[in-house]
């Protein structure tokens, strides 16, 4: 109960301070729909391709504004007054998460609705692909935890920029990491952004040739550490941070 | 049983120790006053007693609970008011409310609520946002959220800092209100907050506690004509007078 307390409060900072998820969904749809207005003659830009795509990489916005909320919340005396109640660091991270999953939702459902009007075909696949999206954003989430819970708002902001310039690069959403040699797209392999695409693309296309085993284990490992990490470090934070 | 029991508690920072040893004995539903000149100890002193940090030795009881053994119970029944106002921005006084109620599972949620709008006269404030406050309806609203869980013990860490007379003294008015209800530990700057609230006062100087008692007793045991002059003498070991 104190996480679905945590987690609306959360929710409502968010919701009530709503430059930085129009800029997490404006952006992408965005470039969702200009790049299908330019005839780019490689099949990343496909409808089917791009738009996976584009959900990754609308969660790299996640990732900053989750940063940027975890590490105001820390510099606020809130936290202070939450660090002395019975809260536990556990129902602190499923708070954040549970309070991003809505706007997970909101984004996906927005780029699915451009993509259909653009061209892609509506399945069950689609639903499907973003319940799976919902999954692979919790990375993403425990990844701005994780910068939120080191770096001050300052900081996290540009930090969670490398995070958002690493999703385009590594993920594959642009251009297949193989156009930068053997050794960048073995690099991106063991990365968790390309992965992520790759999940989602299979579930969208109901075509699983998309995915690899590989890819599903290296996605879930990141996620696990993620998730650890994110614990670890916001609890020793809280701690460090009243000294 | 005592509200709050010390034995030789102590916090280092590297080489530099902040709480020296102290031993402090207060009584249940005593309002004690914590002064000291900025850095002598104060804020880290409420910060071991509260569960915020950890003491680097020495033993501190809060209701017969050690405070690292049985921190998570202490958690259930003390809170804490911070310096800076420790409210959600975003958050209506009432979310606000509502929010910290949550946090503390508290049963009879709304009957709680409406006794601390009422204590505090926070009806005509309500819907609007905590971030759209004045300094003294924040503190106000930092101080009702404090109460929520009905705490045993309460630390208001300089709850009146940088607030308007008149605001202050509404402050001391509710806190007044609370005295013999719970325990209260208050630190302040203001020598004339302490003597008018206190039960007992604990002057603080370089991370140790140089003297307890009344107010009355420290100014006959210094020698001195008022209680500010009975702090400056005890605070800096009658260096200044």
């Amino acid at each position: 109960m104190r996480t679905i307390n945590f987690a609306k409060r959360n929710f409502k900072e968010i919701i009530r301070d709503p430059l930085s998820i129009v800029f997490a969904i404006a952006l992408p749809l965005f470039l969702l729909f200009i790049f299908q207005q330019i005839k780019i003659p490689n099949e990343a830009y496909n409808i089917e391709n791009f738009t996976p795509g584009i959900v990754v990489f609308s969660f790299s916005f996640i990732t900053l504004f989750t940063a940027m909320l975890v590490a105001k919340d820390r510099t606020s005396s809130l936290l202070i007054r939450l660090s002395v109640s019975p809260m536990k660091a556990v129902e602190y991270i499923l708070g954040y998460i549970i309070s991003i999953i809505p706007i997970i939702l909101l984004q996906n459902v927005l780029f699915y609705i451009l993509a259909i009007i653009l061209g892609l075909k509506f399945t069950i696949s689609v639903v499907f692909a973003i319940f799976v999206s919902i999954l692979v954003s919790i990375i993403f989430i425990a990844l701005g935890i994780l910068i939120g819970s080191i770096f001050s708002e300052k900081a996290s902001s540009g930090i969670s920029s490398i995070v958002v310039q690493f999703v385009c690069f590594t993920s594959g959403m642009y251009f297949s990491a193989d156009m930068l040699g053997e050794t960048f797209a073995k690099v991106c392999k063991y990365l968790p952004f390309e992965p992520a695409v790759n999940i989602i693309k299979a579930v969208m296309n109901n075509n699983y040739e998309f995915v690899t085993l590989e890819n599903v284990i290296v996605f879930i490992i990141y996620t696990i550490i993620s998730l650890v990490l994110s614990s670890i470090m916001f609890k020793k934070k809280m701690t460090s941070d009243n000294k | 049983m005592l509200a709050i029991e010390t034995n030789n508690l102590t916090k280092k920072y590297k080489d530099m120790t902040a709480v020296n040893g102290i031993n402090l004995e207060i009584k249940e539903g005593e309002l004690f006053a914590l002064l000291g000149t900025n850095g002598a100890g104060k804020t880290t002193t409420i910060k071991m007693l509260s569960t915020l940090i950890y003491p680097s030795s020495g033993v501190a009881k809060i209701l017969g609970n050690d405070i690292i053994e049985d921190r998570q119970k202490i958690k259930e029944i003390l809170n804490v008011s911070p310096q800076e106002t420790a409210i959600a921005p975003n958050l209506s006084v009432k979310e606000n409310l509502e929010f910290m109620a949550g946090v503390y599972e508290v049963k009879n949620k709304e009957e709680k609520i409406n006794e601390l709008v009422e204590m505090f006269k926070l009806n005509e404030v309500l819907s609007k946002k905590a971030k759209s406050l004045s300094g003294g309806w924040q503190r106000k609203l930092s101080i009702a959220i404090s109460l929520i869980n009905d705490p045993k013990i309460l630390f208001l860490d300089e709850p009146t800092l940088g607030l308007d007379v008149i605001a202050r003294k509404e402050l001391w008015k509710v806190v007044e209100k609370l005295k013999g209800k719970i325990t209260i530990i208050l630190t302040t700057h203001y020598m004339e907050e302490a003597e008018s609230l206190s039960d007992r006062v604990g002057i603080m100087s370089k991370g140790n506690i140089m003297e307890v008692g009344t107010t009355d007793e420290l100014i006959k045991k210094s020698g001195a004509k008022n209680f500010e002059d009975a702090f400056v003498k005890i605070a800096t070991g009658g260096e200044v007078e």
